[in-house]
C-alpha cells in the first residue's frame, strides 16, 4: 500500500498507470551495476519513480573529470567513494525508497552475493567483460537485463529477457577492446533513460519491450535507428545444451 | 547492382551515414567491405587486423539480420540489400 506522501510524490505517474503500478515498482529490488555516467542517469530516475528498492555498487571515488556526466556525484565529492555520494543523492531526491550503496568491484566473486534480493539488473558498466558477467548472472537467474552503452555522440540500448530473448553474448559474440572512451553526459542521459524505460514497462507488464532490437543512438546525426537480433543457437551464455555439457559453472542450471 | 551501405557509431563518423554502391556482377559482404576499406583508409584502419582479417568484434547486418562474420561473409548480396556495419560501443 502507497501511504499518503507516496500518493502525492507519485500523483502524475498514478495517472499514468494507476497505484497498481505504482505499488508494483514500489515492491520491485533493482540492481544498478555502476554509478558512472549511465548508473546516474539511471539510478536518479529510478528512485525519482520509486523502484521500492535500489541497490548500486560502484569500487571508484569521484575524480574531477566524472562530473561532466556522472551527475550522481557534486564538485564536493571529489574524493569520496561514488558508492556514498550515490547514496546521499538517492536517498534526498526519495526518501521513500531503500537505497543500499555499496563500495564495491563487481567480478565473478562477488556478484552472486551482490544480486541476492534483485530483480533487474542496469547494466551501467563501462566494459564488456563485466557485461557478460552480468549477462550470465542474469540468465542463471533467469531476471530481466537491461543494457545501455555509449561513446561520445553515440549510444546503444537493448533489454535481455531470459529464456525469450537474444542475451548480450548473441548480439555480441566478441568485446570490443578496452579504451577510454570520449563521454558526452547528454548521452548517458538518453541511453540511461531508454533503460529506466524499459524496467519500468517490464515491472508494469505494458507495452513493447526492446527485445530482440538493438538500438542505436546516433546524437551526432540525431538520429535513433534499430537493427533486430536473434537468438544464437551456438550461444555459449545461453544456449542451455552447450553450457550443461561444456561449463561447470552451469551444473546447478536445470535443463527444460 | 545496387547495395546500400549504412554505418554505425564511429564508423558513421569515417563513411558517412548511408552509402550507396553500385556493384557489376555477383556482390559479397567481403567484396562491399574490400569496396570500402580500398576506398577509405581510415575505414580499413578501423575495421581490420593488419593482418586483413576482419576485426573480430565488429557487427555486420545484411537487411538488419546479423551475420557472423566469421562464416557468413561469402553470402551473395541481391540487388537492392542493406550491409549495415558498426563497433559495439562499450562505454558508461
Ligand atoms: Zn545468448
Amino acid at each position: 500500500m502507497l501511504n499518503q506522501a507516496e500518493r502525492e510524490r507519485y500523483a502524475r505517474q498514478i495517472r499514468l498507470f494507476g497505484e497498481d503500478g505504482q505499488e508494483k515498482l514500489k515492491k520491485s529490488s533493482v540492481f544498478v551495476a555502476g554509478a558512472g555516467g549511465l548508473g546516474s542517469v539511471v539510478s536518479i530516475y529510478m528512485a525519482a519513480a520509486g523502484f521500492g528498492r535500489i541497490r548500486i555498487v560502484d569500487c571508484d571515488s569521484v575524480e574531477l573529470s566524472n562530473l561532466n556526466r556522472q551527475v550522481l556525484h557534486g564538485s564536493d565529492d571529489v574524493g569520496r567513494r561514488k558508492a556514498r555520494s550515490a547514496e546521499e543523492m538517492l536517498q534526498g531526491i526519495n526518501p521513500e525508497i531503500d537505497v543500499d550503496a555499496i563500495v564495491g568491484t563487481i567480478d565473478e566473486d562477488s556478484l552472486d552475493r551482490l544480486l541476492q534480493g534483485c530483480d533487474l539488473i542496469m547494466d551501467a558498466m563501462d566494459n564488456f567483460p563485466t557485461r557478460y558477467l552480468l549477462n550470465r548472472a542474469a540468465l542463471q537467474r533467469k531476471i530481466p537485463l537491461f543494457h545501455g552503452a555509449i561513446c561520445g555522440f553515440q549510444g546503444q540500448a537493448t533489454t535481455i529477457i531470459p529464456g525469450k530473448s537474444a542475451c548480450l553474448r548473441c548480439i555480441f559474440p566478441r568485446a570490443p577492446p578496452a579504451a577510454t572512451f570520449p563521454a558526452l553526459g547528454s548521452t548517458c542521459g538518453v541511453i540511461g533513460s531508454v533503460q529506466v524505460t524499459e524496467a519500468v514497462k517490464y515491472v508494469l507488464g505494458s507495452g513493447e519491450l526492446l527485445t530482440d532490437r538493438l538500438m542505436l543512438w546516433d546524437g551526432l546525426n540525431s538520429c535513433m535507428d534499430e537493427v533486430a537480433c536473434v537468438r544464437d543457437s551456438s550461444c555459449r551464455d545461453c544456449c542451455n545444451k552447450y553450457n550443461v555439457e561444456t561449463n561447470n559453472m552451469w551444473n546447478n542450471v536445470e535443463t527444460e | 547492382m545496387k547495395i546500400k551501405v549504412m554505418a554505425f557509431a564511429s564508423f558513421r563518423e569515417i563513411l558517412g551515414k548511408e552509402l550507396n554502391l553500385d556493384i557489376v556482377g555477383e556482390a559479397t559482404a567481403a567484396g562491399v567491405l574490400a569496396i570500402l576499406a580500398s576506398r577509405n583508409k581510415r575505414f580499413k584502419e578501423a575495421a581490420f587486423e593488419e593482418s586483413g582479417w576482419l576485426r573480430d568484434y565488429v557487427q555486420i547486418m545484411i537487411n538488419r539480420k546479423r551475420i557472423d562474420p566469421r562464416q557468413d561473409l561469402s553470402t551473395k548480396l541481391n540487388d537492392g540489400d542493406e550491409l549495415v556495419i558498426f563497433p559495439p560501443v562499450a562505454g558508461g
